[in-house]
């Protein structure tokens, strides 16, 4: 026998011990069940009311079956198969986790990175091809690892609600990551708008034209930060980064919407939906009656 | 390499007598900013005389003999209000024209609510403005009237008087977009991008707030950080901080824009800019420019960055008319009404240009279609009866505090 067979050896037999208590614990309370309420046997006397005879019957029913499935269980060749599930169950999970937590690492790494960047220079009025990665590196893992999670089919009665309020939770946080991008994006020109101020002091310190007055400092700033946003404005970068995210925004907004439609159901409340048919129709019905006036009127 | 002489001594010194200012400047502002002040916008006296839905016309209360007979209309933009052209006393176009002896109406378009989603460009130009055009017509007896657009409301004017040109006399368009294949305004290349359909599928409504975001985000730099040093600098100034104030309030109250109308604008102008090429349509009918057969003068700012000279220029050579006038102003896009220097030149200039065009007509009965809307009617009525009455002058006070 190998240590591996030893390793294993036990928890199967202690499975298998655990499962025939269980099978026999059902068996037992069966029968003593039985005992305390005659009826179960079948044999109803004439007092016995319907309701009572079907509640017995149930209960009956569902004790055997417990007692079924704790006896299969208790096989041998059951034992075996519960057991190789539950050995599979730790490798989804350390999957799982393993993926979640590479994708982490990368993010991490990224941001080191982009730390020790900090540092190096940052090309004034420049815009094109920004170190977007941080947020691309987060859209995969989210979209790799989280979202297939939400998209996955739901089942049941309540399959359609579910599958909206999942839906709410994905077009969120896809909101949020475009929102991130979107502020980080208007945040460059600060943080170029200050190398190039700095540039210019120096520059002025060089030519010993340095003002004693603070204010000149600032009109300087707010002048090359007014023409660090222009160039930002029209590259195609942040037009693409507009776009996307008042794109995220409304798909969040009409998942969100969607939520509070179902939400609202039992509540005695007209929903959006349901008022701009009504709106659309009044719309409609007054631009016929003033046309139809119009055609008397000239008429007339 | 010789070291940087950074008079550091003298730069603190200096901030330090600075810190001490401001907080002088904090305590004197407390006084300013918790007393009384005078913020109210559109004063000016003026007469609701017609209301359709949520639209009303202002009629304003001549301050002297009327100088010209034609009585001029004002269409602003749907987006903002037209409190704007009535900002404060002695900085107000509308006051201006008054001093003129100008017989002025302005429309104010109210705030649209979901209801009003499905309005589109048709509804306000041969609906709104066409009824209001001949409601005037019609209490003046008079066949024309003249027509002055601002910004969309500019455009508006423009299809107007190409589907209408019988009921205008002279057109006279400010800060209008006729053009927008253009990218000197960041709002013509943001709007190429965007997309409107989804956006109105959204939001029913193009929200106020989301506009005015877009906005200030034009020139952050400006609007988001310089303007509010600028008032922290000013604080202790009682006008200062009244005309800021009256600024702030007039730029945030901004209605939203009925949704068929954005999605319309976006698309059919700033996307396949249809209407400087005679191109669109509204409701099937096709806005042909060359129909715009009366006197037209198209004014705009050279330093406007929402609609600038290239997206307004090209107009007065697509017309019909030979009667057209260019005038560039050294100005912005809100300057062009607000500004002292620039009021002074503008108004003078627009009636100048009227006066030399209001010929006398013939006062004839004018055949206008009977009025379809019982509203119309009734305020039509209204305004008949009691046209300066004393509960009338209440409600402009009351609609005047209330709008600022």
């Amino acid at each position: 026998m190998t240590v591996k067979d030893n390793e294993w050896s036990w928890p199967s037999s202690l499975l298998n011990a655990w499962t025939q208590a269980t099978a026999d614990f059902w068996a037992t309370a069966s029968q003593e069940w039985s005992a305390g309420f005659p009826g179960l046997s079948g044999n109803f006397g004439p007092a016995a009311g319907d309701a009572q005879s079907r509640t017995q019957e149930q209960w009956q029913a569902a004790l055997k079956m417990w007692q079924t499935i704790s006896s299969s269980f208790s096989s041998p060749e059951a034992t075996e198969a519960l057991l190789k599930g539950m050995q599979t169950w730790p490798e989804i999970s350390s999957k799982l986790i393993r993926t979640i937590w590479e994708g982490y690492s990368h993010l991490h790494q990224h941001w080191l990175r982009k730390l020790g960047r900090l540092g190096e220079t940052t090309e004034a009025y420049k815009f094109e091809n920004l170190d977007q990665e941080i947020f691309k590196t987060w859209q995969e893992l989210y979209q790799k690892e989280i979202q297939p999670y939400l998209q996955a089919p739901q089942l049941g009665l309540t399959r359609f609600y579910q599958e909206r309020a999942n839906d709410a939770v994905d077009k969120f946080h896809l909101y949020q990551a475009a929102v991130g991008e979107f502020i980080h994006m208007l945040h460059l020109p600060m943080e170029k708008s200050v190398r190039v101020v700095y540039e210019k002091i120096e520059e002025l310190a060089k030519e010993g034209q340095l003002s004693e007055d603070f204010k000149e400092y600032y009109n300087i700033w707010i002048k090359v930060l007014e023409g660090h946003y222009m160039t930002l404005f029209k590259s195609p970068d942040y037009l693409q980064c507009l776009a996307q995210t008042l794109n995220a925004a409304n798909e969040f907004k009409m998942a969100r919407h969607r939520l509070l439609i179902d939400m609202l159901q039992p509540l005695p409340l007209p929903t959006n939906r349901e008022m701009d048919e009504l709106y659309k129709e009044l719309y409609l019905l007054k631009k016929r009656v003033r046309e139809l006036e119009q055609n008397t009127g000239e008429k007339g | 390499m010789s070291p940087s002489k950074i008079p550091v001594d003298a730069i603190l010194s200096k901030l330090a007598e600075d810190v001490e200012k401001s907080q002088d400047r904090m305590m004197k502002s407390q006084d300013v900013l918790l007393g009384p002040l005078d913020t109210a916008i559109a004063t000016t006296p003026y007469d609701v005389v017609y209301e359709e839905d949520r639209v009303k016309l202002k009629h304003y209360r001549p301050a002297k003999e009327i100088q010209i007979k034609t009585p001029l209309l004002m269409v602003y933009a749907l987006i903002n209000r037209e409190t704007m052209l009535d900002l404060q006393p002695g900085r107000s176009v509308v006051q201006n024209f008054l001093n003129e002896g100008i017989d002025l109406y302005m429309i104010d378009w109210g705030f649209p609510t979901r209801k009003d989603r499905y309005l589109t460009i048709d509804d306000h130009v041969s609906g709104y403005i066409n009824n209001i055009v001949d409601f005037i017509r019609e209490r003046h007896g008079a066949p024309k009237i003249n027509l002055m657009g601002i910004c969309m409301g500019g455009s508006f004017s423009v299809m107007y008087s190409s589907l209408f040109p019988d009921k205008v006399k002279n057109l006279i368009t400010t800060v209008t977009p006729t053009n927008f294949d253009t990218d000197k305004g960041l709002l013509h290349v943001w709007m190429k991008t965007i997309n409107a359909d989804r956006m109105i599928d959204t939001y029913g409504n193009m929200p106020g707030d989301l506009l005015n975001m877009g906005f200030l985000l034009l020139n952050p730099a400006r609007l988001m950080i310089d303007k509010y040093i600028g008032f922290f600098e000013n604080m202790d100034n009682r006008q200062f901080v009244e005309n800021f104030i009256r600024m702030e309030k007039w730029i945030f109250d901004s209605p939203d824009v009925p949704g068929e109308t954005f999605r319309q604008f976006v698309n059919d102008c700033y996307k396949k800019n249809l209407l400087i090429h005679s191109k669109m349509q509204l409701d099937g009918k096709i806005i042909d420019l060359k129909k715009i057969q009366m006197p037209l003068m198209n004014i705009y700012g050279r330093y406007d960055h929402l609609v600038p000279p290239e997206a307004c220029e090209l107009l007065t050579k697509k017309v019909g008319t030979k009667d057209t006038e260019d005038i560039c102003l050294d100005t912005g896009h809100i300057g062009i009404y607000v500004s002292s220097k620039t009021q002074k030149e503008l108004t003078p200039r627009i009636f100048r240009w009227l006066k030399e065009r209001d010929q006398a007509e013939t006062p004839n009965k004018i055949k206008t279609a009977k009025r379809t809307s019982k509203r119309t009617a009734k305020a039509a009525e209204k305004s008949k009866s009691a046209p300066t009455g004393k509960k009338r002058t209440e409600g402009v006070k009351k609609r005047a505090t209330a709008g600022g």
